[in-house]
């Protein structure tokens, strides 16, 4: 590109987002959006026109990942790494796409720049473990033998832009009934929008006259994509894990087509109605909405909706759905009945605590910036959740916009602040897509903006995309990246609630903890109270992935067992292996083991087990899940992520990953575990901020529970099969010569030998686990 | 407001630091990231001190004092999380305090800083330089076996600097060996005597009258000199360099008493009676004498501290072969001063002293990928071989060429850089916390007067901070995050164009060699 093009382009881009040194990330993020990657005259250039420095657009760009620094290929393929990917193999699937792309080590782009290649964070689609996504397509359980599959698949697929529209079919005459389709991510992952768009190619041809409704996250995410039915006269019926083909038999066994002149019908009717007689139709599964004892009430009952209230029934950017649903009712109240302190007084009655993690008295953090008497404030929500295996908060985000909103602006009363700003990772385009139409429909019917409900009280709410980096979570860190600095921590007192954003009171609460507001405030301090423990409230929202046969969004009391969850709502493990542990918190968090299941869901309870409440991620592994790579798992995460200030975060947690590496090698030695552990004690201790505090917890916790299995690698073995340099593949004498893992092994490792038992050639093995997962007898065993 | 520091109670007031409010009750906590009057990120951690209010350890550097704080300074767990932090970033930490050569000198010579000024043709500087630590540098600069060479890092690359011939030439002029002598000299009154007059004797009169002492050495034979005379032949040593070196001494104001043979009654009422302190630097004979003085006799010689040379009875000390046998002049060189500035210290206080130990961080061999970096300082050309041959050394010309080769392996801020001297005083071990493969080194040298080495950055940012509020048109910049995070000049740019106005203020600001003065 010549540069006087880039140039044009930068000037474009810097009128439109201003010139301030604050604006450096949103100008960075438009540039990247232009050129896919940051060329280094376009940087330079932004200094040229600009109060931003050299030093300092270098610094930003450098530290958050998002930013590209050399030209990608056309397609980029994002491998997530979340938790439950990697539990289910991310890093086999990651290898598999370069072998696909032949790329060398070093390279991420092919050569003929068709695709790039990188691992994320996480996708939040952790029920569809494991997960890639080229651009904006996302394929879901992938198996590393598909790479090329799915390369030439996304080739062939006609190309489509931006995310998911959520316009849908205008219906008119008299209604025969609704039609929800869930349109959360990992619906949309699974194939949705395809669902939706057979659905409205079913409808337009059939003529039935039935509204579609795209609904938020229903929560079930280990059945989508998912369609409930729902007619007058009828039970709702939901249907799950359907296929874009059996969209039209599925309508058409409940609605009667208005114009008789398709000629294929009756004949598809009779052949569908043949078919559910006689048994299972199709792939998908179908049951009443209601019926007892169906999966579906198996995963719902134990679960409690407050955040995630109405929750498959509403279109998330419709406001008159929502205020039917005594939407903004909490809001006309606080403004028209309450005073602040009223406010706050309730809030605190509740005894809500925040959800972000550490679990702080919402009503107190409410009261310290209410009590500031320097002004303006401000109130941030806090949606940069970025744990491996949680997708919380990109969930109500993405299915309750309205509710958060509310949930900002009651806080913005209550404190005295004059505006809210949403903190949202650029990982969630819908969150981001939904938020802002919502945030476009509340100003418009006066709902936000000035003089709100008539009243004196002004409210103005905008977004601000995250540009990848986990730390910002972190409080203070938020801050810095907002005021576009690098997200560096800083040393707290004072708190934002005194001095935050650009030195004003800020109220930062988690998404979630929003998200809870209005409930607390219609239904009343003392009903959020009735739920839950002595020291712990109300409800938590979690994602349940990993081993679990039904994993999902899941809202669930406070106080209720792990077991209860493993088991009730998720079903137990799939696998028929023992249930081993859960892995509560994410990276600041621990593994509990199956033994201490029966603790109860409460944050004093979580931190003295040795985990924590965290965001919400929960993470079931079974018996082939090894303790040490989950350690290692996870610090490798909150090392890759430490924002590299102080000692002993930047190096500290890099050196305990070099000894958790040389353990899951088996070339530790004795002593190497008490200098694991003692370097983690320090660490926890000396770590400036949250992150590096408790990023030794995962390692801590694990050493607590099974440190057995650590001493087990000390002597060259791991249990679960898991750290590849201590594993050998072979093939026993059950193998039928079917030759399937010799064609599909990528290392030639198997030799061509029809009828004959295989073998496995240790030297040429790369470990790929292929031959493993294609065996028809499960003759490949790993020892 | 009042807080208390280790049970001190500090009348702060509000705004302070910790760390400030404690230097004022007169507490000194350690810190490399902080300097007075500029804001920085805490992130070197090895101020920490203890909240015991919160039970939290905080960075004293910029925690601010709160009313009734409670603060603990010292304490084996703080003692022991500073260290550790040190030796986190030891672990990171790529380069040499001293130099190979340096450190495998048994005089412990700055060998690189005498090759820069040689470099510079400033051969006076380089003979006083030379002289901190070798007290005969025209003599070892004909007979050193030079171990420096064999440590030499250029060697890996095509040879060894010339050393020994370089410290030669800085003593081979009349006039330059007569200057600068006993600049520091104040005089004591004190009288030392010294038994023999070999290299290790009459280096030790060297210092000792450079400390201001009086001397006095005795000897059997005619001609001081020891076995530099008696066992070392004219063709390796020529006399009139010998005697040229004995005559520095001499006109120092040492006082040769030759042919006097040290028996009972002379070591008693002579030297023990008149003397202040006394120095044995007889080589092998008269260790009858010396046992019969209730001097213990081991195989090695006498038996005397490692590390003060004092021996058993207070105010004797003793080096060169009684100390121990077979060994190189330079190394009786090295022991006549370190027994020298021992009795100095016995002198002044009463008690002996060994030299201090330093801490040394030091990274091993050069990586062949490392070459072309470390040939940046250094010419290019061959080892040069002087014209007139051996014997005739170099001529300053040929010094000036060879000086250039040397690829300046040292750190050149091991006097002030923090982290050294934070190491020694918490005794970090370097490798503790070895990673699995040390970084690559690079050196940015595009400035004229400063150098970058980035590997021995510990990134605490002060440069950062204050190329940016000085506004310098480019400065530096943070790059990457994490473990990766370093510190570099933004858009690959030159660090000339970096630094137009703040060379002096980041070179003085940075706590480790990581940016240093090249010409130190």
């Amino acid at each position: 590109m010549k540069k006087e093009e880039i140039i044009e382009k930068v000037d474009l881009i810097v009128s439109r987002s201003g010139t301030s040194p604050d604006k450096v990330i949103p100008i960075l993020q438009r540039i990247q959006e232009e050129f896919h990657f940051l060329p280094e005259e376009a940087m330079r250039r932004v200094c040229e026109i600009t109060d931003i420095r050299l030093p300092e657009i270098q610094g930003i760009s450098t530290f958050y990942s998002q930013f590209r620094h050399n030209l990608a290929g056309k397609h980029m393929i994002r491998v997530c790494t979340g938790t439950a990917c990697h539990v289910k193999g991310a890093l086999q699937v990651y290898n598999a796409f370069r072998r696909e792309l032949k790329l060398a080590p070093g390279e991420d782009t092919d050569r003929s720049s068709i695709f790039s290649i990188e691992k994320v964070a996480c996708l939040g689609c952790c029920t569809l473990a494991p997960v890639i996504r080229i651009d904006d397509i996302t394929y879901g359980h992938v198996m590393p033998e598909q790479a090329g599959e799915i390369l030439v698949d996304f080739l062939r697929r006609p190309q489509r832009k931006g995310p998911v529209s959520d316009s849908g079919l205008i219906t008119v005459g008299n209604i025969q009934g609704e039609i929800r389709i869930g349109l959360g991510s990992c619906c949309i992952a699974s194939g949705s929008a395809e669902i939706k768009a057979e659905l409205e190619q079913t409808i337009t041809e059939s003529g039935i006259v039935v509204d579609v409704k795209q609904v938020g996250c229903v929560g079930v995410c280990h059945q989508v994509p998912v369609l409930e039915i729902i007619k007058p006269g009828e039970n709702p019926m939901f249907y799950s894990k359907i296929k874009p083909e059996e969209v039209k038999e599925i309508v058409l066994s409940h609605f009667r087509p208005i114009n008789p002149a398709n000629r294929f019908r009756t004949r598809i009717l009779s052949f569908f109605e043949k078919i559910l007689k006689d048994g299972a139709p199709g792939t998908f599964e179908r049951y009443p909405s209601e019926q007892r004892d169906s999966p579906l009430t198996r995963f719902l009952e134990p679960q409690c909706s407050i955040a995630t209230e109405n929750r498959g029934a509403v279109k998330p950017c419709e406001l008159d759905e929502y205020r039917k649903s005594e939407g903004f009712n909490a809001l006309k109240k606080c403004l028209k009945l309450m005073t602040p302190q009223e406010v706050i007084d309730e809030i605190t009655a509740s005894g809500l605590r925040g959800r972000g993690g550490a679990g702080f008295p919402t009503g107190r953090k409410w009261q310290l910036v209410h009590d500031q008497i320097h002004f303006p404030k401000v109130v941030i929500c806090n949606g940069d959740e970025g744990d491996p295996g949680a997708f919380m908060d990109r969930m109500l985000l993405e299915s309750y916009p309205f509710r958060i909103i509310e949930g900002m602006i009651i806080a913005g009363y209550a404190t005295g602040a004059s505006g809210g700003i949403f903190y949202i990772r650029a990982e969630y385009p819908l969150a981001v897509q939904r938020i802002r139409e919502a945030i476009g429909k509340c100003y418009a019917e006066g709902i936000l903006g000035s003089r709100i409900y008539d009243t004196d009280f002004s409210f103005d709410l905008e977004i601000f995309e995250g540009a990848g980096a986990f730390v910002c979570g972190e409080e203070t860190a938020l801050i810095a990246s907002v005021e576009g600095h690098r997200g560096i921590p800083r040393l707290r007192p004072p708190y934002p609630a005194v001095k935050g954003l650009s030195g004003n009171p800020t109220l930062i609460n988690n998404t979630e903890t929003f998200a809870l507001v209005s409930w607390i405030i219609r239904n009343g301090a003392a009903s959020f109270a009735s739920i839950g423990t002595v020291k712990s409230k109300g409800t938590k929202v979690f994602a349940l992935a990993g081993k679990v046969k039904r994993g999902g969004l899941i809202e669930v009391p406070m106080g209720i067992s792990i077991r209860s969850i493993v088991e009730e709502i998720g079903g137990g493990i799939a696998s028929g292996l023992g249930f081993k542990a859960v892995q509560i918190g994410g990276p600041s968090g621990g593994c509990i083991p199956a033994s201490l299941a029966d603790q109860p869901i409460d944050y004093e309870a979580l931190n003295n087990a040795g985990a924590m409440m965290g965001s919400g991620g929960m993470i079931v592994l079974d018996e082939s899940d090894c303790m040490v790579d989950m350690a290692h798992y996870f610090l490798s995460f909150t090392q890759s992520q430490s924002c590299g200030q102080c000692t002993f975060c930047r190096i500290g947690t890099r050196r305990m990953l070099d000894i958790l590496e040389k353990i899951r090698c088996g070339e530790a030695r004795s002593g190497d575990l008490e200098q694991l552990e003692h370097l983690a004690h320090n660490t926890r201790k000396a770590s400036l901020c949250g992150l590096g505090k408790t990023a030794p917890n995962p390692v801590l916790s694990t050493l607590r529970y099974f440190r057995q299995e650590y001493e087990a690698h000390l002597e060259g073995k791991c249990p679960a099969g898991k750290c590849l340099p201590l594993i050998t593949y072979t093939i026993d004498e059950t193998c039928i010569g079917c030759t399937k893992c010799a064609q599909q092994c990528p290392g030639d490792a198997i030799g061509f030998t029809p009828y004959e038992v295989h073998s496995i050639d240790a030297e040429k093995c790369i470990k790929c686990d292929i031959c493993r997962q294609v065996c028809p007898v499960g003759s490949v065993k790993v020892i | 407001m009042k807080i208390t520091i280790d049970h001190h109670r500090i009348e702060a007031i509000e705004g302070m630091t910790v760390m400030e409010a404690a230097a004022a009750a007169g507490i000194v906590i350690p810190a490399m990231c902080h300097i007075a009057g500029v804001h920085n990120h805490p992130s070197c951690m090895v101020c920490l001190v203890k909240d015991i209010g919160r039970n939290q350890f905080i960075p004293s550097c910029s925690c601010l004092v709160e009313d009734e704080m409670l603060i603990q300074t010292h304490s084996p767990e703080i003692r022991e999380l500073r260290r550790e932090a040190l030796e986190l970033l030891l672990s990171d930490h790529v380069g040499d305090c001293e130099a190979p050569c340096q450190r495998s000198c048994p005089a412990h010579m700055d060998i690189p800083r005498m090759n820069r000024l040689i470099a510079n043709n400033r051969l006076q500087d380089a003979l006083d330089l030379v002289r901190e630590e070798i007290a005969l540098p025209w003599i070892l600069g004909y007979i050193c076996p030079a171990p420096c060479e064999k440590a030499c890092r250029r060697g890996t690359i095509d040879q060894p600097v010339s050393v020994c011939l370089l410290k030669r030439i800085t003593a081979d002029d009349d006039s330059r060996r007569r200057n600068n002598l006993l600049i520091k000299a104040t005089r004591t009154g004190k009288r030392v005597a010294i038994i023999g007059t070999g290299p290790a004797g009459l280096s030790a009169a060297f210092y000792l009258l450079r400390s201001g002492h009086g001397c006095t050495l005795f000897d059997q034979h005619s001609d001081p000199g020891g076995m530099l005379r008696s066992h070392i032949p004219e063709e390796r040593l020529p006399r009139h360099v010998l005697d040229a070196e004995i005559d520095v001494i001499r006109n120092m104001g040492a006082e040769f008493r030759m042919n006097a043979r040290i028996d009972d009654r002379r070591f008693e009422e002579t030297l023990l009676h008149d003397f202040d302190a006394l120095i044995l630097a007889t080589g092998n004979e008269e260790q009858k004498i010396l046992h019969d003085f209730g001097l213990i006799l081991d195989e090695e010689g006498i038996r005397v501290s490692r590390t003060t040379f004092g021996a058993t009875h207070p105010g004797i000390f003793a080096c060169g072969t009684p100390a121990s046998k077979n060994q190189m002049a330079v190394r009786s060189v090295a022991q006549g001063k370190n027994a020298a500035r021992s009795a100095d210290h016995f002198l002044r206080t009463g008690k002996p002293h060994g030299p201090m130990k330093k801490f040394n961080s030091s990274f091993g061999i050069l990586w062949e990928t490392e070459f072309e970096t470390y040939l940046v300082e250094g010419s290019r050309d061959k080892r040069t071989e002087p014209a007139g041959g051996l014997r005739s050394g170099f001529t300053t010309g040929e010094a000036i060429r060879e000086a250039a080769r040397c690829m300046h392996c040292d750190c050149r801020r091991q006097e002030d850089c923090k982290l050294r001297n934070y190491a020694g005083e918490y005794q970090a071990h370097q490798k503790r916390f070895i990673g699995p493969e040390r970084k690559m080194i690079t050196k940015v040298s595009g400035h004229p007067m400063v150098v970058y080495e980035s590997e021995k950055c510990i990134k605490c940012g002060l440069c950062v901070a204050i190329t940016s509020r000085e506004k310098e048109p480019i400065g530096l910049s943070y790059i990457g995050r994490g473990f990766d995070v370093r510190i570099n000049v933004p858009l690959k740019g030159s660090i000339l164009e970096a630094l137009t106005r703040t060379a002096e203020k980041v070179v003085q600001s940075c706590p480790t060699g990581a940016l240093a003065w090249k010409s130190k």
